[in-house]
């Protein structure tokens, strides 16, 4: 498929796609880390968000401002942005979420010049009626303080537009999912990795199209046969970066049904409505979306949504990435643990730094995990 | 009906003969640069001794590291799985196993009918490992055979408290040239390995009765410590080295 060859090359060179891009159409960049940066405004404000995920080698310029336990993930943004990989961006917006990205922000803003830089301090309990408020006011100081930068007015009708492609692009990024939950052997892993990933790095527009054409072809294609008896699984946990992760659980004869993951269902998840003000209905998805473990939303949510998510997809076992030193993960873990035990659903570990284990023990887990299944 | 079990570990490669449940021959050898070559040796070599030739062999399985390099075989499994169905074709009580082997070291739950229901696995370093004692026996000049027997003579294990293999050997260079005895600090480093593996144990929390396989279990310094921090009896499998490569032989005869 011709659509997804170009998505697979945005998604290998990133880097390349946006130096290209911003040299041709002269639009802003926006650096963002966690999906609660709310793009919706920067993609209205005509600027492109950009999701960084970080370099997972020869992380040393980093460790002289972050100690070394503070997750790879953040270390290998600052990386990138201390040796000056980032420097095509304009700006960068910080979401108020984990401790790490509180000080990830600190260091940039002191020792990144050149660009702009926002703080989105946002709540951290969102199901109380003052949280709702307060977010709805952080969310217009954000369209304020973005504007001012980018020495523009972002407009209503500028925001209603951008709500309109978010909603299109997250409704065809559900089906995706849901065509690859019932037939997973329409896309490959690694394909399937490729479509989502690229949603937080391209033109969303551009993305949109060659989206809809992918859905299109994928609806009308007749899955193979081959991996049948592949045993199911959910993935949970924060980032997935690695496009191989995918294809090492299918050949160990898995295959991953559905994720709760910051970089996957999670930042598709939720419409916003078309009918009321774009910022308040911007506001009412992130307050009704299921969290991350950095934010608070009734006490066993997140246990609840990922037993909701392994059910509805069918799935024999879930696969528990964390982030070493990612705090907020590791304090679910437990609870998210016990729930999971106390429904019988297997579940296993992986935790891991940027960089992968050696490819035969991550194997031999996997192989054993789903073996057992 | 004659299976085979070959196991090609990072250092060594072991292969086993079954006929029905009944050990007719095991074999180890060091596995090598040429994990694919290893395993073919072993596994000659398993048969020569044996006089066996390879069409009564009916079924073979692979495992361990090298386990997709065989390419004779029938099927391959994790380590984990054939470690679990040796133990439990020896001792169908055993309801926990601790397998330390060349680069890692694991544990592995079992239910009552010898499958595998959770395990954990170091796979981060070398403490805790046959790697770290490899190094630690260099660094000693002791052969690593008598290191059991040299550390039980020991009334007072020095404390080595670096987990990482390489801070360790610079520790047990202090330690030697302290003057402390050799005995004492060979003690230590067993009570290191058993510190290191018991908390990656503690996580899945063991059962009784349990059985230590792998490499390392043929190491009594090692196997008392850990029954000293564990609290529990350990069962030395008599086939420990070759225990997975059984296991795989058992596997194959369901095939």
């Amino acid at each position: 498929m011709k659509e997804l060859t170009e998505l697979k090359k945005v998604v290998s060179h990133p880097y390349a796609y946006i130096r290209k891009y911003k040299k041709q159409t002269g639009k802003k960049i926006v650096g963002y880390c966690c999906s609660y940066a709310p793009e919706e405004i920067i993609w209205a404000a005509g600027a492109l968000p950009v999701r960084l995920f970080g370099t997972n080698q020869n992380i040393h310029l980093a460790d002289t401002h972050l100690q070394s336990y503070c997750c790879s993930l953040v270390r290998g943004i600052l990386e990138e942005a201390l040796d000056k990989t980032l420097d095509f961006i304009d700006g960068v917006i910080f979401p108020h979420t984990c401790d790490s990205f509180q000080r990830l922000s600190d260091i940039w803003r002191l020792n990144i010049t050149g660009q702009f830089h926002i703080d989105v301090v946002l709540p951290v309990k969102l199901d109380t009626p003052s949280a709702k408020k307060y977010l709805a006011d952080v969310l217009e100081k954000f369209r304020k303080d973005l504007g001012r930068a980018l020495g523009k007015d972002i407009t209503d009708a500028q925001l209603a537009r951008s709500v309109k492609t978010y909603n299109k692009i997250r409704a065809l990024v559900g089906k995706l999912y849901e065509l690859r939950c019932a037939n997973p052997q329409i896309i490959s892993g690694a394909d399937f990795h490729a479509v989502i990933k690229a949603a937080m790095i391209m033109d969303r527009d551009q993305y949109l199209k060659i989206l809809t054409q992918i859905i299109k072809q994928l609806q009308k294609a007749k899955p193979r046969k081959n991996r049948a008896d592949a045993k199911r699984l959910v993935l949970s946990g924060s980032v997935c970066t690695h496009p191989d992760m995918y294809g090492i659980i299918e050949k160990a004869g898995g295959v991953i049904v559905w994720d709760d993951l910051c970089t996957g269902y999670r930042y598709f998840e939720g419409q916003m409505n078309e009918k009321i003000a774009p910022l308040k209905a911007i506001t009412a998805r992130y307050l009704k979306r299921v969290i991350c473990p950095a934010k608070h939303m009734e006490l066993r949510g997140r246990g609840e949504n990922l037993i909701r998510l392994v059910k509805q997809s069918k799935a024999q076992g879930v696969v528990f990435l964390l982030l070493k030193f990612c705090d907020p993960h590791a304090f679910d873990y437990p609870y998210l643990k016990e729930m999971l035990e106390a429904e019988k659903i297997p579940f296993m570990l992986l935790d891991m730094e940027a960089e992968l284990p050696s490819a035969g023990q991550l194997q031999t887990r996997f192989e054993t995990f789903i073996q057992i299944l | 009906m004659i299976t085979a079990g070959i196991d090609i570990g990072s250092i060594t490669a072991k292969a086993a003969i079954v006929d029905d449940g009944k050990i007719l021959g095991t074999k180890v050898i060091f596995t090598g640069y040429n994990a694919e070559a290893a395993g073919k040796n072993v596994y000659e070599e398993v048969l020569k001794e044996n006089a066996l030739d390879k069409a009564s062999v009916k079924k073979i399985v692979s495992t361990g590291y090298g386990r997709n390099s065989v390419k004779f075989a029938d099927k391959s499994f994790t380590e984990i799985m054939c470690h679990a169905a040796g133990a439990y074709h020896l001792d169908k009580k055993v309801r926990s196993i601790i397998d330390i082997g060349g680069q890692d070291s694991k544990a592995i739950i079992l239910d009552g009918d010898g499958k595998v229901k959770n395990f954990v696995m170091n796979d981060k370093c070398a403490a805790g490992t046959g790697r770290f004692l490899e190094v630690m026996a260099r660094a000693l000049e002791v052969d690593l055979d008598e290191f059991g027997e040299i550390s039980l003579k020991s009334k007072k294990p020095s404390k080595i408290s670096s987990l990482c293999t390489v801070f360790a050997e610079s520790e047990v260079i202090s330690l030697i040239s302290k003057g402390e005895k050799r005995q004492d600090i060979i003690a230590g480093i067993h009570e290191s390995i058993a510190a290191r593996v018991a908390s990656m144990a503690a996580r899945l929390g063991l059962t009784e009765p349990l059985m230590i396989t792998g490499g390392v279990a043929r190491n009594i310094g090692v196997v008392s410590a850990l029954e000293k921090k564990l609290g529990m009896k350990i069962e030395v499998s008599p086939y420990a080295q070759v225990n997975g490569a059984l296991g795989a032989a058992f596997l194959a005869a369901t095939l």
